[in-house]
């Protein structure tokens, strides 16, 4: 008999009826069409596919969906239109933190999550907040800036 | 396929694992990767596998009665690094794994029953003399880490077992030292690691252990060699450092690049031991915060 897990993405209730090792993020590219969670290496070592489960940064190509029974999961597609998204996107566009875009999707979830808990970090907590999201374009560096610019624009939006 | 299952509580757990004999995951930092086959397919490990992530009786970290510190098998390496109750080694060890999804995600029951002589948990456990809770549908039984790790990705786990928890016993020591030498900073797994504790009362040495990942099949601790050091004088400690690192350097077994395993271990050893011998103020050797 085949159990039903039930969680919640982006606000919306899913009900999932299958295989509980399927990945979390093929349920949530493939059947929901949140194709902003990218798949790099899918062995959770590069955080293109980084999502907030639970209020806590996760790689989703190794979630197994059974793991999410009442879980509340924020994809990029979740936060974007929010106060804090619009604050991290417009940082990361105007710090120039995107080059090719593959990993930034990950990289603003992993952005959030810091800020979410930190909203003042310097440039080693935001270095940390980000040493699971790689990026083969930038050399990191507008990423950090951009994170703090975010901070620094944000103020009381991250307290 | 194998089915693949999802119990509710630990209960239904222990009666799968008797009865279909599926393999626990709590994390899936290892299984789903181990397993994992293309882009939108599921991993398929061909064994019956139950995703124990939920199990609220398996989550947590607490404090016993006699001191000791009981952490749950679904506690991740991200909750052992932020308690304030887990021993400074065992927290150590969890805030140098992976990176921060990742801490979010593994947890320590897979990280000893994963058994790999390059996981961060199960050194500085082994140094601590910690033991693991073991449960059976039938009851449970307690073993020593050390005793419970037979080898690489090798453990005396039953097959209708499941790891439920780990305790570590409480101790006090003057000196402590941690290292884990990886390829980068984060996200990056062992290439050796060494666990030390030095206790001195009175101008005698009353405990000394050491620990070290990655450096054979198992964790390798050498009661032998560590005896050496016991209920010594530490103004003789200088004198029993040669002898000392002989032996540890015998007890070691490392398989791939030896040489440089072996130096680096002793060069460890020898800057915890040289610490102690020149009279360093008590508390973390070679780190400026505790």
């Amino acid at each position: 008999m085949l159990r039903k897990i039930v969680f919640s993405v982006n606000g919306s209730r899913v009900v999932f009826a299958g295989n509980p090792l399927t990945r979390l993020i093929d349920v949530l590219r493939d059947e929901l069409k949140l194709t902003g969670v990218k798949e790099g290496c899918g062995e959770g070592e590069c955080g293109a596919c980084s999502i907030i489960k639970d209020g806590k940064l996760v790689t989703s190509c190794i979630i197994p969906v059974g793991a999410c029974e009442g879980s509340e999961i924020y994809t990029i597609e979740g936060i974007r239109d929010t106060e804090k998204g619009k604050c991290l996107v417009d940082a990361f566009r105007d710090g120039g933190a995107v080059q090719c875009g593959f990993c930034i999707p990950g990289m603003v979830m992993a952005a959030y999550a810091l800020l979410s808990a930190n909203p003042n970090p310097d440039e080693n907590a935001i270095r940390m907040a980000i040493s699971g999201n790689i990026c083969r374009c930038t050399g990191y560096d507008l990423i950090v800036d951009s994170i703090r610019l975010a901070a620094e624009r944000g103020g009381d939006l991250w307290q | 396929m194998a089915v693949n299952y999802v119990p509710e509580t630990l209960e239904e757990a222990l009666l799968l694992r008797k009865a279909e004999k599926a393999v626990p995951l709590a994390g899936g930092t290892d299984i789903m990767v181990q397993h994992r086959r293309a882009q939108g397919t599921a991993p398929n490990p061909g064994f019956p596998v139950m995703v124990i992530s939920g199990l609220k009786e398996l989550k947590g970290i607490r404090k016993l009665e006699d001191g000791s510190v009981e952490i749950m098998a679904l506690a991740t390496a991200a909750e052992i690094a932020s308690s304030d109750i887990v021993p400074w080694h065992v927290r150590k060890a969890a805030s140098g794994m992976g990176a921060i999804a990742l801490r979010n995600t593994a947890t320590i029951g897979g990280n000893i029953g994963n058994a790999s002589p390059k996981g961060d948990l199960p050194q500085p456990l082994i140094l601590l003399d910690a033991e693991v809770v073991l449960a059976s549908f039938d009851g449970e039984r307690r073993m020593l880490l050390d005793d419970f790790i037979l080898g690489s990705k090798k453990t005396a786990l039953a097959d209708d077992e499941i790891i439920k928890s780990v305790i570590i016993p409480p101790h006090d020591f003057t000196y402590m030292f941690y290292r884990k030498i990886g390829m980068r900073k984060a996200n990056a797994i062992s290439k050796l690691s060494l666990s030390a504790a030095c206790s001195v009362k009175d101008g005698i040495i009353s405990d000394f252990r050491a620990s070290s990942g990655a450096a054979g099949p198992k964790v390798i601790r050498s009661r032998e060699a560590e005896s050496m050091i016991i209920r010594r004088p530490v103004d003789e400690l200088a004198d029993i450092v040669p002898d000392f690192l002989d032996a540890w350097d015998h007890a070691i077994s490392p398989h791939a690049m030896p040489k440089y395993r072996r130096h680096t271990t002793a060069r460890m050893l020898t800057y915890f031991l040289e610490a102690i011998v020149n009279g360093a103020e008590p508390g973390v050797i070679g780190e400026e915060e505790k």
